[in-house]
């Protein structure tokens, strides 16, 4: 490996392959090709449509990647079936990881759980498994998210909206209950290290609590430092370096402990949410990828039996073929990367592996049913990519969280792709179009390119610190603004056929509960009562002692959850030990 | 509120929770190029949004929410407006997601301006403008 970056260990394995000289078409039939092309474009094409050849799409959280007329074989001239496409289950995996895809087995449709008390989530949990949902997914109210106890201050009026509040245990246990959680996987939206590092160590108390091995539990946490120092509006931060060694501390943690767990979901969606192109969402994921794989050498472990639990989560938007292409361009470089940089072994190691959910900053307030449609073409895009699991949103994400009807309503577009639309049938359907291909080996390029970038930096916790992705952000997302103020981003019936007399439909929304607060402050004020105080006071020295020694952080705060230390405690605990630090742009 | 001075000064803030903040950067950068000046503490309580619109002598105090508690502590803004003596002189507007049943509660409160997705720079500037037109003419 040596000094050499990613880009030029690929680049040297690519070159050497090429050079056996398999490309797909014969230089003969791409010089006829050449001939007839030019002949068709210079007597049938018109002028005008020639000088306008490539035009650049531009859409909400597009990668505005330049597109030519038509695409033909002179697109793809080098194109290696064997190096480039293969089969699904076999390398490259351009084509998918299981060999005969959705008519093996669906992907796991996953809605997100909805907002509420823990015994309303238990109840929606059931409400949606009982209508075919094939895996539960957590999301956590803004307190838990942000760490605070439903008793600080700082929670009022946030207790139950969007998610559902974790203080201790005794939530996890009335989340699942009478779920059987060996059975159906969890995916627990733990967003950033630090939370993951608290929270679901409460998970694993339930769990054995209610006398589920470890070792038996499938399911997934997200875990991604992008989320805690970049995404994510807070009060509160601790400097990168550190959140990215808790990310790998949980990693460790997971990995040794949990081991059916997926202990990390790198995040390009919120990132891509809060303003980026679809090449930089990728781009920023796979650094972090490469990040950890490093830091676990480092740690002493071997890649193979790091990477297998490693999974992705994507946002597909709008530019429809850009989306198929961007999921096949990234399980195509992530193998490229696992096998040629650390030498893995084990095919699972080197598979992309990913849930996806599709773009929510893409759905519009103004004729919110139009969004129903918007979701169900986010939605077919990343299944003709090959996703593994989807969340389909709400069309009334610009209102509130999703209600019970258009959380359905997500559930059942997701029944319509995979029983009605047929596209589930054949494997990679789009495989081999001049235009998909061609798209994506200029997405990996594009992808490969923006890695360099951050290698270049120092790798991505370094990047980060210095505020390289903070300014990105920011410098896209006004950009965004502009366009769709000047209409180069059309929006239908907001910027574009936009109808003057338009009404807000009715929207059926949630209203906001404040008795739940009171109802997790009572609990909590009891289980404070009964747990043993001292022993968690000196559970949460550990804590502070542990990330300043550098010892995985992890195996504290499980003991801590075992001795029933809170969710806002354990942040203290974190922020005593490693300090704070302030984003680079604060606008 | 200075009314003889030439720039708008507006204050930014997210209740203390939120966690998205493209809506706060995507307004600060539209009220900056409408020619205001702008002022973003980011998340804070509600006694520091006040605190900070008094300290800072803002004519408008705007405040980005996506993931609720816009009644609760929307209604704890308004009230310490009142007795820190603002609530009068200064504009206060939210923008971001909030059910539409909440939007008269919020006006009622005193949110004299709510900005939903979709909201132009021109809505923005313009209906800031008209709020402080109308404060100032109420004064005179």
């Amino acid at each position: 490996m040596g000094d050499k970056s990613t880009k030029e260990i690929l680049e040297s394995v690519l070159d050497e392959k090429r050079k056996e000289g398999n490309s797909l078409y014969n230089p003969k039939a791409l010089e006829v090709i050449q001939q007839s092309f030019e002949k068709w474009k210079n007597t049938v094409v018109s002028e005008k449509d020639r000088e306008n050849w490539e035009m650049t799409p531009h859409t909400i959280i597009g990668s505005s990647i330049p597109r030519g007329l038509i695409y033909t074989p002179l697109d793809i001239a080098d194109l290696d079936y064997e190096v480039d496409l293969g089969y699904s289950e076999g390398e490259p995996y351009t084509r998918g990881i299981h060999s005969n895809m959705y008519r093996g087995q669906t992907w796991t449709q996953r809605q997100l759980s909805g907002a509420g008390s823990p015994e309303y989530v238990n109840n929606r949990i059931k409400f949606l498994l009982d209508h075919g949902a094939t895996g539960t997914n957590l999301a956590l109210d803004l307190a838990t998210v942000q760490m605070f106890d439903s008793d600080e201050p700082e929670a009022d009026g946030m207790v139950a909206t969007v998610g559902v509040p974790i203080d201790c245990v005794q939530d996890f246990e009335s989340i699942y209950k009478d779920i059987p959680i060996d059975k159906v996987s969890s995916s627990i939206v733990t967003h950033y290290p630090r939370n993951t590092s608290i929270i679901f160590p409460m998970y694993l108390v339930m769990a054995e609590k209610r006398g589920y091995g470890w070792d038996k539990l499938p399911g997934s946490v997200q875990n991604d430092f992008i989320m805690e120092n970049v995404v994510r509006s807070a009060c509160e931060w601790i400097p990168p370096k550190d959140d990215f060694r808790v990310q790998c501390d949980n990693i460790e943690f997971l990995r040794n402990e949990v081991p059916k767990w997926n202990y990390v979901t790198l995040n390009g969606y919120n990132l891509r949410e809060e303003g980026t192109s679809g090449v930089t969402e990728m781009a920023v994921a796979l650094a972090n990828g490469i990040a950890i794989m490093d830091d676990m050498l480092r740690r002493g472990y071997d890649p193979d039996w790091t990477a297998k639990r490693m999974a992705f989560f994507w946002a597909p938007a709008n530019d429809f073929f850009e989306e198929v292409a961007r999921i096949r361009a990234a399980r195509r470089l992530w193998y490229r990367i696992m096998k040629h940089k650390y030498q893995a072994k084990d095919p699972r190691s080197c598979w992309m592996r990913c849930h996806v959910q599709t773009s929510g900053i893409s759905l519009q307030r103004v004729e919110p049913f139009v969004n129903i449609v918007r979701a169900a073409y986010h939605a077919l895009a990343a299944i003709l990519g090959g996703a593994q699991s989807l969340h389909v949103d709400g069309y009334d994400e610009a209102y509130s969280v999703p209600g019970e009807e258009s959380s359905l309503l997500g559930l059942r577009t997701q029944q319509l792709i995979n029983a009605e639309t047929q596209v589930t049938q054949v494997v990679d359907p789009l495989g081999g179009s001049f235009y998909v291909e061609a798209l994506t080996d200029d997405i990996e390029r594009r992808i490969l390119d923006e890695i360099d970038e951050v290698e270049k930096l120092g790798g991505l916790p370094e990047a980060v610190a210095k505020g390289w992705l903070h300014h990105k952000v920011i410098s896209y997302l006004l950009e965004e603004e502009r366009m769709i103020e000047d209409g180069r981003i059309k929006v239908v019936a907001r910027n574009y056929f936009r109808d003057p007399n338009v009404k807000e439909p009715p929207v059926v929304t949630q209203p906001y509960d404040s008795k739940i607060r009171d109802q997790m402050v009572d609990k909590l004020k009891k289980w404070r009562k009964e747990r043993d105080n001292d022993k968690v006071k000196g559970c949460l020295e550990d804590i502070v002692r542990a990330g300043k020694e550098g010892k995985n952080i992890t195996y504290y705060t499980v003991e801590a959850a075992r001795a029933g230390a809170t969710e806002g405690e354990m942040r203290r605990a974190f922020t005593e030990s490693f300090g704070t630090w302030r984003p680079p742009v604060y606008a | 509120m200075s009314s003889d001075r030439e720039k708008i000064r507006v204050l930014l803030a997210q209740f203390p929770l939120e966690s998205h903040s493209r809506g706060a950067f995507t307004v600060a950068n539209m009220l900056r190029d409408s020619g205001m000046e702008v002022v973003y503490i980011g998340n804070s309580l509600p006694e520091q949004i006040v605190s900070s619109a008094v300290q800072e002598n803002v004519d408008v105090v705007g405040i980005s929410t996506l993931c609720g508690g816009e009644l609760a502590l929307g209604e704890k803004v308004m009230k310490l407006a009142l007795e820190k003596g603002i609530k009068d002189s200064a504009v206060f507007v939210m923008g971001g997601i909030f059910p539409p049943e909440d939007e008269p509660k919020l006006k009622e409160m005193g949110f004299e301006a709510l900005f939903t997705p979709g909201a132009t720079r021109e809505d923005i500037a313009n209906t800031i403008n008209d709020c402080i037109g109308k404060k100032r003419g109420a004064k005179v």
